[in-house]
């Protein structure tokens, strides 16, 4: 266990943060804004991961990259014209059903278009191979999710904090009512970081696809790890969701190297310590 | 509050009979979906009790579930205790989780309540995968059903395995009734509407919940049980969180907090699960379509939907007569003024 060793799960545990990072913030947000609790968004992001597997052949990996997240938005704009926009005012256990029947759905959708069997996806050249780090040597495609969850980190944290379009978001978190009385039109905002959420779901499955394999229900295995993260976190929030998706990579990775007979158990109980002890999670949206 | 209300004793008990009568005519086959039919009604009825009377939804019934029909496996096949009693002592350890998970999860409400009940679930599903001395991956198998030859019923017959099962389900109902309308389960449906009022009235709502959820976690255990007796063989998909998901969505097709309502949901959803997946293998599809349908049509389920109706037509009738005795009286009261 030397110095590389450490490095070389430190840079795993980041990498696995990171992707859940872009997954979580979509939905951690969505539901602080919008009160939604979509549980398919790890379907969102089974077929991002899906549409850029049928696309990178043609169109090329950075093709992909920026044509799934765009598709996934549109899917997103479809299912909040139909069903969502509906189901806004009804109460959690509704929301969670309706997203639960949607998983049922896409979950056979995928399986009906694209069939059971795993498909792959190529590596531009500019990402494949390794990267030497001293010691250790390092794929330079998990450096680049690492970055890329870093980016989008940098830049959400830029346009909530710091401008207007952020400053109306967090009114609209912290009481969309009086945020509505104050002439911001909530339910555009509403809208549009639903499909950010959507596309950024999008973008995690591009990112998986080459990493993990494109099968129809990697969108399930996704979403509990996805939950775990924005309850730990605390609903709602951007900090959250960072330290939720540090924590539970950390913990995930570091425990299935240092205690593998307990590492499935560790990140569950850890769950149900945090939610026993505050109840509301580490880092809640509203107080 | 749980009331019996006419319609709601005429369906159990055509649905009792109908059991009944359909265990003599069905086959093999026929039996083994009557048997899972019943486990699952088992199953939703303790899921009800939490979330439809306590507003507790809970995702770790699919683990309770899995823990009862584990701890019988341990205790027949591994502690080699005689079925009846590891019967009575996997259920009651089933209850005991139940209470301590309730109590752990008391404080949470909303969708933190539904998250960390997942996360106990998940947390048993991961430790039953993980552990080598319950099988881990593989499951468990050696399991026993009891020996009911004292009173002439050989249990490993399907048929009279079916009917051991219907009269557990019928007491699991009758206990789940009782609860409810104890003082203990009045409170449950106080807790539910209002916390802050229940405490004024000098109840603590966090013991109130966990003795409900202990109960819940009986019944759960019982279902368990004889899901465990049924395949003779347990694995972890038994406590997977999908299990308690779909127990939630018979739940909710079947009409949450009417406790029969469940029941009818489960019927239905064997029956269309089994006759979909002939067709298609798509059948998550169907059972997707269906399920937001039903939670977007606001009704309660299928049966909350039919009594809902039966009830407003009762209203209009007594409102009609109501009218029309109004009217009676208001002539008389005209020629009593006349006179």
């Amino acid at each position: 266990m030397d110095v590389g060793f450490w490095l070389f799960q430190t840079l795993n545990a980041l990498q696995l943060s990171m992707l859940l990072f872009l997954l979580s913030v979509g939905l951690t947000v969505i539901f602080g804004l919008m009160h939604f609790v979509n549980l398919a968004h790890g379907s969102l992001y089974a077929l991002g991961a899906y549409v850029a597997a049928s696309t990178a052949g043609v169109v090329g990996y950075w093709g992909a990259f920026f044509l799934a997240p765009i598709a996934v938005a549109a899917i997103g704009f479809v299912l909040y014209a139909l069903m969502i926009r509906r189901m806004r005012k009804s109460g959690p256990m509704a929301q969670v059903l309706v997203t639960f029947g949607l998983i049922f759905v896409l979950l056979d959708l995928t399986r009906i278009i694209w069939g059971d069997l795993a498909l792959g996806i190529q590596l531009p050249p500019l990402l494949s191979g390794r990267i030497s780090l001293g010691s250790l040597e390092y794929p330079i495609y998990r450096m680049f999710i690492i970055a890329l969850g870093l980016a989008v980190f940098a830049a959400l944290a830029l346009v909530l904090g710091r401008t207007q379009i952020g400053a109306m978001i967090r009114a609209g978190v912290d009481n969309d009512a009086m945020a509505a009385c104050l002439g911001i039109n909530v339910e555009k905002l509403f809208f549009a970081v639903f499909c950010v959420g959507c596309a950024l779901a999008g973008l995690a499955g591009v990112i998986a696809a080459p990493i993990l394999s494109v099968t129809p229900d990697m969108g399930l295995q996704i979403l509990i790890p996805t939950l775990i993260v924005i309850v730990i976190g605390g609903l709602g929030s951007l900090k959250g969701a960072f330290a939720g998706s540090l924590i539970y990579g950390f913990v995930q990775t570091f425990g299935a190297v240092l205690l593998p007979s307990f590492a499935s158990v560790i990140v569950y109980a850890l769950l149900a310590v945090v939610l026993v002890i505050r109840p509301t999670g580490l880092f809640p949206a509203k107080a | 509050m749980f009331r019996h209300t006419p319609f709601r004793i005429a369906t159990l008990l055509a649905l009792l009979v109908g059991m009944v009568i359909a265990s003599f005519f069905a086959g093999y086959f026929g039996l083994e979906i009557m048997s899972e039919i019943i486990v699952l009604a088992i199953l939703v009825l303790a899921l009800d009790l939490v979330a439809g009377f306590g507003g507790m939804v809970s995702l770790c019934h699919g683990a309770l579930l899995g823990f009862g029909a584990y701890a019988f496996a341990v205790f027949t096949a591994l502690l080699g205790w005689d079925p009846s009693v590891a019967m009575i002592a996997a259920i009651a350890a089933t209850g005991a989780v139940g209470w301590i998970i309730g109590a752990l999860c008391s404080g949470s409400h909303g969708i933190y309540f539904i998250m960390v009940t997942l996360a106990f679930g998940q947390m048993a599903y991961s430790f039953v995968f993980g552990a080598a001395f319950l099988g881990g991956d593989d499951g468990m198998s050696g399991i026993t059903r009891p020996d009911l030859s004292a009173i002439g019923v050989d249990l490993n017959d399907s048929r009279s395995f079916v009917l051991y099962a219907l009269v557990c389900a019928v007491i699991a109902y009758l206990f789940a009734a009782q609860f409810l309308r104890s003082g203990l389960g009045r409170s449950l449906v106080g807790v539910q509407q209002s916390e802050q009022r229940v405490r004024a009235l000098g109840l603590v709502p966090w013991r109130t919940k966990a003795h409900a959820f202990g109960v819940s976690g009986l019944i759960a255990g019982l279902a368990g049980v004889l899901a465990a007796q049924h395949i003779m063989y347990i694995s972890p998909g038994l406590l997977s969180w999908t299990v308690s998901g779909e127990a939630l969505v018979v739940v909710i097709l079947g009409g949450l907090g009417t406790l029969v309502g469940p029941l009818v949901g489960a019927v239905a959803f064997v029956l269309i699960k089994h006759e979909v997946a002939a067709v298609t293998p798509y059948w998550h599809l169907v059972v997707g379509v269906i399920l937001i349908a039903v939670v977007m049509s606001r009704a309660n389920g299928i049966f909350g939907f039919v009594e809902v109706r039966l009830n407003r037509r009762r209203a209009a009738k007594v409102a009609a007569t109501d009218v029309k005795t109004d009217a009676k009286l208001g002539k008389t009261e005209g020629q009593v003024r006349d006179a």
